[in-house]
């Protein structure tokens, strides 16, 4: 069972005293917005966890990783509040933090390559942790969800694992901005070809849809800067995944999610109606490894993913 | 020697109504920038393929185009770097541009955003006569160099997605450029010029990173975020939705270690401003009646009061 745990709850020692020599065992920060509005996402990532014989450790003392905004007031607050996250998770004796947003995994793994690549920059970063008592030893990796199913998982297992095949949906990736640029701080794939939500899709049996628009913003961070901006961006978005024949979306990214499920009803008038239903991507993937359909808040998505779903005789 | 075909974009704003696509092949070493790939078609087999160009050495700005979907200079992207195994490189305009003829493009709204800008040094005291040149030091010089690369090649406001949606956007190189200006100490303009970037739409980049893939290594998203920093900074239109947004996040995270959602849209559209409130409010209908509201106050996290020292330590602005 995954568990949420104080550094302080948890000693050094006991890890290796409590968990079977199979289970993996990973640093897990959820973000704001699963642990918000998107608690949906949050949820089906533990079911997910359980599934996938893995134990997520939420670091629940973390703070916000600075969402790409606090870099517009100071440039080094973000990069501090994550050396803070990052020795609570060295406190704990993980050197793995998994992320299930977009971006979070950008941010905090720019954060750690700055710390990581300077020591002007960790002892600077120590020197106001010290206040409190910690100390960043820059031992920690930060990575997506995403990257864990295909690096610890594999495809081949995940494939293994399959229980409610998808039927040859059709899935259309999206991607989020900040788990693919820029290249410098992610790197694990290319941004400008990427194929791990490809693999993911083919892997649990869906059809993945290639589009232009899979590497392109959703418009979140500008949806309250001026009226219809991040709508059209969804819209424009939408209106090519549809025309190449998707029936969903999926997105690792939390922050792209409230924009696609929100925003395609008023980018209607614009750019056509889209109504392409957006899986958050630990959803689809416990869906297909077995977690029963009711469990995964498909109900609290504005455009209902059940009705595809049914489409496809995938639920009743 | 390889056979490369060129799927060139043609159109001819004097004479055509749609465009059309022309497939070339040329035989040229496969390693062949597509620069002088089109050369080499243009040159042997049909004259009136047209492009822009002048130095073939990505210094003068002219070639960005479209190379199989991915904006670039033409004359620093070697043939086999993008070509299918059929040896296809497709070539289209740049986007978010008006095509004009084949690949060359109207370049007047990104030229326009720039002469906006004054791009040109505006000393305070200008009208004075010096006796000696102004003097920077080489610190001051350091945070400037990167910008003065920028070869307005056109590459990031045509990769940008805002323009794609909103050209009143400035763009990426537009705001890199202010940037120029805003931190050289020779200048005597600079909260004029924070507030005509300002209302250009500064505060309307998207932080997407797509401006990240520039050939001179300009970082316009960075100097986007310097920009918006110097903004702060300065005080400069404080009370417009992008200023307030980044205070009302960074409160909300030095009070409670999260990003507290309600707290932020209420903080960024204005607490008393009924009418921006009402225009959020049926997407806010729409999510409670799937019970997928934001909690109104959110719980701060366990031992928060570290994260205020990290705030006070800093002296992050949050208001």
């Amino acid at each position: 069972m995954s568990t949420t745990l104080l550094p302080e709850d948890l000693p050094l020692d006991a890890h290796t005293r409590t968990r079977s020599a199979q289970t993996k065992r990973y640093g897990f920060f959820p973000g704001c917005v699963a642990k918000e509005s998107c608690k949906e996402l949050f949820n089906s990532t533990m079911l997910l966890a359980d599934k996938l014989g893995i134990e997520l450790i939420e670091l629940t003392a973390a703070s916000c990783c600075g969402a790409s905004v606090v870099n517009d007031v100071n440039r080094d607050v973000a990069r501090v509040l994550n050396a803070r996250t990052y020795a609570q998770a060295e406190a704990l004796g993980l050197d793995d933090v998994i992320t299930i947003c977009s971006t979070c995994t950008g941010h905090m793994r720019a954060a750690n390559k700055e710390l990581r690549e300077s020591e002007a920059r960790m002892d600077h970063a120590n020197a106001i942790l010290g206040k409190f008592g910690a100390k960043y030893q820059g031992t920690v990796t930060v990575r997506h969800l995403l990257w864990l199913l295909i690096d610890d998982i594999g495809l081949d297992n995940l494939r293994s694992m399959v229980v409610h095949p998808l039927n040859g949906l059709k899935v259309a990736p999206f991607y989020g901005c900040h788990i693919i640029r820029p290249e410098s701080v992610n790197g694990w794939e290319s941004a400008r070809n990427p194929h791990s939500l490809e693999d993911v899709i083919e892997a649990i049996g869906g059809e993945a849809v290639d589009y232009a628009g899979k590497t392109r913003c959703c418009g979140f961070h500008i949806q309250l800067e001026k009226d219809n901006v991040a709508t059209d961006m969804v819209g424009q978005n939408m209106r090519m995944a549809k025309e190449r024949g998707a029936e969903a979306v999926i997105t690792p990214c939390p922050l792209c999610h409230l924009a696609l499920d929100g925003y395609q009803a008023d980018s209607a008038a614009r750019w056509g109606r889209t109504d392409l239903p957006t899986f958050h991507l630990p959803q689809l993937v416990a869906f297909a490894l077995g977690v029963p359909p009711d469990k995964l808040g498909l109900n609290k998505h504005l455009i209902d993913p059940r009705d595809v779903l049914v489409d496809r005789d995938l639920i009743a | 020697m390889a056979k490369i075909t060129l799927d060139i974009f043609r159109f001819d704003e004097a004479t055509d109504a749609v465009p059309h696509r022309d497939a070339v092949v040329v035989d040229v070493p496969e390693t062949t920038t597509v620069l002088d790939a089109l050369e080499t078609a243009k040159a042997e087999i049909d004259g009136s393929i047209s492009f822009r160009r002048s130095c073939r050495s990505a210094i003068c700005g002219s070639c960005s185009m479209n190379i199989n979907g991915i904006t670039g200079l033409a004359c620093k992207t070697p043939c086999n770097t993008v070509m299918d195994e059929k040896g296809v490189v497709v070539v289209d305009p740049m986007p978010n541009f008006q095509p004009m003829k084949d690949l060359v493009v109207h370049m007047d709204p990104f030229w326009d955003k720039y002469s906006r800008l004054k791009p040109y040094l505006q000393p305070a005291d200008a009208d004075s006569t010096h006796e000696r040149e102004r003097r920077v030091s080489p610190e001051d010089m350091k945070k400037l160099v990167d910008v003065a690369n920028c070869i307005m090649c056109a590459t990031c406001y045509a990769l940008c997605p805002v323009v794609s949606v909103d050209p009143a956007f400035a763009g990426p190189a537009a705001i890199a450029y202010a940037y120029r200006f805003i931190e050289d100490v020779r200048d005597g303009q600079r909260k004029e010029r924070i507030a005509q970037i300002s209302e250009d739409y500064l505060w309307l980049c998207a932080h997407c990173y797509a401006c990240s893939y520039c050939p001179k290594h300009v970082d316009p998203h960075d100097r986007i975020i310097d920009v918006k920093r110097a903004s702060i900074k300065d005080r400069v239109l404080m009370n417009e939705r992008g200023p307030r947004h980044a205070l009302v996040v960074s409160k909300t995270i030095k009070q409670t270690g999260m990003l507290a959602e309600t707290e932020v849209i209420q903080g960024t559209i204005g607490r008393f401003n009924v009418r921006g409130l009402l225009k959020v409010a049926p997407l806010g209908l729409r999510m409670a009646a799937k019970g997928k509201m934001p909690p109104p106050f959110v719980k701060p996290i366990p031992k928060v009061d570290e994260v205020r020292t990290i705030f006070e330590a800093l002296e992050v602005p949050v208001s």
